[in-house]
């Protein structure tokens, strides 16, 4: 008899606090996404993806100078990714290998490693420096991408290594 | 006796409440950007500026369907934009208006639309019709950036409006 008000008051105490917490962060920072951590992560890496072929076929074009609002998307999107993988959210449609949580440092890490050498290659691209941007570019896919999908990534069909034959 | 036990036993629900959901959220929102909102929100919208730029230069080189990842680079901006400008976050080095956080609906609606209109830039260029692209982009200006900078963006030197011619005065 004398434990149950107590409890009600323990209860009570945590949804108030919950209730203020929930107050705060909806006014300071709106929502960011759709709430769908898959899709929204899905959505930002393919357009980390059009970047860095936008970043080659420029490149390629002759034009290594003009890919610095490229590598500032790249930057700017690394800094979002650890954001987009609350723990539980691999599901089926994610290629997000567990790993992910396992060695959160880890695959913190590497997505600063893409923050940092995106910010490189765009402080090269606008000193107009073309024979670094070119160079940067040579190794961005394995330094960069490479560092964080070979890990933490499932890789897609095609770039799984072919079938040893019988 | 009794109070006091029952006001600890609120006090501890409350704390393990704030713990649990502080955990819960810290891994999932990872702190974003450096925490001066000024900065940041100025460093995104240069690269929306620099984006559009670079889809300006695509199309003047006939060349349509690069636009596509410019135009989806700013309408993933816009998502971000209006958690940028929180309450308060005016500075001597910020061009944002008061007007902002007085038409706090309109002014999310200016970003929403924003939104929807790089989202037909994008629509248009990856149909490769470079006119289709080009009659999107020649309404763009006014129609995706100026109905939120013209009425919540201080504007840049150069681009306000002459003054007006000094009346003589008359006899």
């Amino acid at each position: 008899m004398k434990l149950r008000p107590m409890r009600t008051a323990v209860i009570l105490g945590g949804l108030v606090a919950l209730a203020a917490v929930g107050c705060a962060t909806t006014a300071k920072s709106p929502t960011i996404g759709t709430g769908d951590p898959v899709a929204d992560r899905q959505r930002l890496m393919k357009n980390v993806g059009a970047n860095w072929a936008d970043i080659q076929n420029k490149v390629k074009a002759g034009a290594p100078e003009t890919v610095a609002v490229n590598a500032e998307a790249l930057s700017l999107h690394a800094q979002r990714i650890p954001s987009l993988f609350p723990v539980g959210s691999g599901t089926d449609k994610s290629k997000a290998k567990p790993d992910i949580w396992q060695k959160w440092p880890e695959f913190e890490a590497a997505a600063k490693n893409l923050e940092n050498r995106s910010a490189t290659l765009r402080d090269q691209a606008t000193a107009k420096d073309g024979a670094a941007v070119t160079a940067t570019v040579g190794t961005f896919g394995r330094d960069a991408c490479g560092a964080c999908h070979t890990p933490f990534r499932v890789p897609p069909p095609q770039q799984q290594p072919a079938q040893p034959r019988s | 006796m009794q109070i006091k036990h029952v006001k600890s036993a609120v006090a501890l629900g409350s704390l393990v409440a704030l713990a649990l959901a502080s955990s819960a959220t810290g891994q999932s929102t990872t702190k974003l950007w450096t925490g001066d909102p000024v900065a940041d929100r100025q460093r995104l919208m240069k690269l929306n500026g620099a984006s559009w730029a670079d889809a300006q230069a695509k199309l003047k080189a006939g060349n349509a369907e690069a636009v596509a990842v410019n135009a989806e680079t700013m309408a993933l901006i816009a998502t971000q934009i209006v958690a940028l400008f929180p309450e308060g976050s005016l500075t001597d080095k910020s061009k944002a208006k008061p007007e902002i956080w007085q038409k706090w609906p309109e002014f999310e609606a200016a970003v929403k639309n924003f939104g929807s209109q790089a989202d037909k830039l994008k629509d248009a260029a990856r149909t490769k019709d470079l006119a289709a692209t080009e009659a999107v982009a020649k309404e763009f200006g006014r129609q995706a950036c100026g109905t939120c900078h013209t009425p919540f963006r201080v504007p840049p030197p150069q681009q306000q409006a002459p003054a007006p011619p000094q009346l003589q005065p008359t006899r």
